[in-house]
């Protein structure tokens, strides 16, 4: 009975998993430009990856893998905004401009031409 | 039981794999060098968690010494990556 | 019914935040009230072309600083007052510099200039030393305001703050070693001791900048272990109002920057909420400068939450506790706007 509960439970989660990383994997690939998609690839670092090994951890139980794999998402959660930051930052020194919605821009024609923008060489 | 528990994770695996070639176009589209590394560092993201459902489907605890060291290339990588496209001053 | 007048120069340095932090605290312990003069000395006249830039950027100092005065003063009777000096003439040596201050201090009954030891006005260089030497010529009192510098500096004083960085550090390796490995076996015992003696003996200086204080420091991990849940809590109601945006065929996403004037300190505290900022989805922190950021948020709910300031209060929650937490919010307190691109 408790195997059976606990299994469903990881399947849920599991699918929970990868279904907040199919939405941000449908994001990166819609999004109009560089600080829109590192919103969206920020869920993948969060729910994404959080709820798989959260998963991953109950299957391990009450083991040092399941301590392991806390661990990692600690460590996940620590170092990809981090990265996200430093990204979107790296871009905005280098002059790539944010589509904003204010200046005009149609968020329903985002993914003509408009994918182009911030391209600076 | 209809599935084992093995079953489950090798297949949440596989669709991890799917949704990673899916991000590769963005990697290989671009438009940006920023744009390419951000779709890299959710790749990463995505082996990490391939890597530990893998350690979970294959019962192979080690697999989560390979993920941790990979989570940490990762972050040196986009870090290291971002700070080399500006030329001048610091990006953190 | 004392008034203590105090006139601050500030420069962008890395001290210019505790310089006036000190200046607020040194003028309320003598006197019921104080009159803190902020001043930002122009280098270069108007004349030359980029002075549109030194004033905006002196603007912003200015503002910020402003800010600053008003938080850490609480609810003590203090009047500010911001200035621009030098506009209209070009500032040339230490001399010129004393000289000015003088003729200010002379306008407003000054009684006291409190100095940034970092001060450095324009691009020229230090300029601390001569300038204290001027003002002791023409007589005006000045006092350098007591600050924390970076690590390297601090290698020379020894004492209890050394140790209790070299044990939390120590501690801090040796706990993360045994996890990985096993906390039965001697050998790991044996080995880990050892590697988190020569990780503690060599990073410890660089890891903990500030010194750590035996009381807040554990405080402060046990308030964080609260706000994890909170955090988590908010990053899955902010990621099922993004996943509903992105799935929508016709993808109404309304892409703005913000600035927001944190009420923060730099360091470890910005730096957990410029995380905790990019971790939710909808929001990104595009710059952190000081106690500015920049964020771009891709939702309308995004940024009200933005706007509300949850994060900022959960955070001042873990470093200044439960009654530093109860603030108003960016909004109410006029520091977040809406900004164009060209902020960039």
């Amino acid at each position: 009975m408790i195997e059976t509960i606990r299994f469903w439970l990881i399947a849920v989660l599991l699918g929970l998993g990868v279904f907040f990383t199919l939405v941000s994997t449908i994001g990166v690939i819609r999004l109009p430009d560089i600080y829109a998609r590192a919103h969206t690839a920020s869920q993948t670092d969060t729910l994404g990856a959080g709820f798989a090994l959260a998963g991953v951890a109950l299957a391990f139980g009450w083991e040092q893998a399941a301590v392991y794999t806390v661990l990692l998402l600690f460590f996940v959660f620590i170092t990809n905004p981090t990265a996200a930051h430093a990204i979107a930052r790296s871009a905005a020194e280098t002059g790539v401009e944010p589509l904003l919605a204010d200046e005009g821009t149609d968020p329903d024609e985002t993914d003509g031409p408009a994918e182009t923008d911030g391209e600076t060489t | 039981m209809p599935a084992s528990l093995e079953d489950v994770f090798l297949v949440t695996a596989a669709a991890f794999v799917i949704l990673a070639i899916f991000v590769f176009y963005r990697a290989v589209v671009g438009p940006t060098t920023q744009d390419r590394l951000l779709a890299v560092n959710v790749l990463g993201t995505n082996t990490v968690v391939i890597l530990a459902l893998l350690a979970a489907g294959l019962d192979q605890a080690w697999f989560l010494d390979v993920a941790l060291i990979y989570a940490l290339l990762n972050f040196l990588m986009s870090i290291a990556i971002s700070k080399f496209t500006v030329e001048r001053g610091g990006v953190l | 019914m004392a008034v203590e007048r105090l006139l601050v120069p500030l420069s962008d340095t890395v001290t210019v935040r505790q310089t006036v932090a000190y200046a607020v605290r040194s003028g309320l312990e003598g006197a019921d009230s104080l009159e803190c003069h902020l001043v930002v000395a122009m280098p270069y006249d108007a004349d030359v072309p980029e002075s549109d830039q030194y004033d905006e950027d002196a603007d912003g100092l200015l503002s910020r600083a402003r800010n600053w005065v008003e938080e850490d003063a609480g609810g003590a009777d203090v009047t500010i007052e911001t200035a621009r000096l030098g506009a209209d003439e070009y500032l040339f040596g230490p001399r010129d510099y004393a000289e000015i201050f003088d003729a200010y201090a002379d306008e407003h009954g000054i009684d006291r200039v409190v100095l940034d030891p970092e001060y450095q006005p324009g691009v020229t260089a230090q300029l601390l030393q001569p300038l204290e030497r001027e003002l002791e010529r023409i007589g005006l009192a000045y006092e350098e305001a007591p600050v924390e510098r970076s690590a390297r500096r601090g290698r020379l004083a020894g004492g209890t703050e050394d140790f209790d960085r070299l044990f939390a550090t120590f501690l801090i390796s040796y706990g993360f070693y045994l996890v990985l490995g096993d906390p039965t076996y001697w050998f790991d015992l044996l080995t880990g001791a050892a590697v988190a003696g020569i990780v503690a003996l060599s990073l410890a200086q660089v890891t903990f900048t500030v010194p750590l204080d035996r009381v807040q420091s554990p405080l402060r991990i046990v308030r964080f272990a609260v706000y994890v849940p909170y955090l988590l809590w908010e990053i899955l109601k902010a990621n099922i109002a993004v996943s509903a945006v992105i799935l929508r065929p016709s993808m109404p996403i309304e892409p703005t920057l913000t600035r927001v004037n944190s009420r923060v300190r730099s360091g470890l505290p910005l730096t957990a909420l410029a995380n905790s900022i990019t971790l939710t989805p909808g929001t990104l922190t595009v710059r952190a400068n000081n106690q500015q950021l920049l964020v771009h948020t891709l939702i309308p709910a995004a940024q009200e939450d933005l706007f509300d300031g949850g994060l900022e209060r959960g955070i001042r929650f873990v470093f200044y506790g439960r009654d530093s937490a109860a603030i108003p919010s960016p909004r109410e307190r006029d520091d977040a706007e809406v900004v164009g691109g060209d902020e960039l």
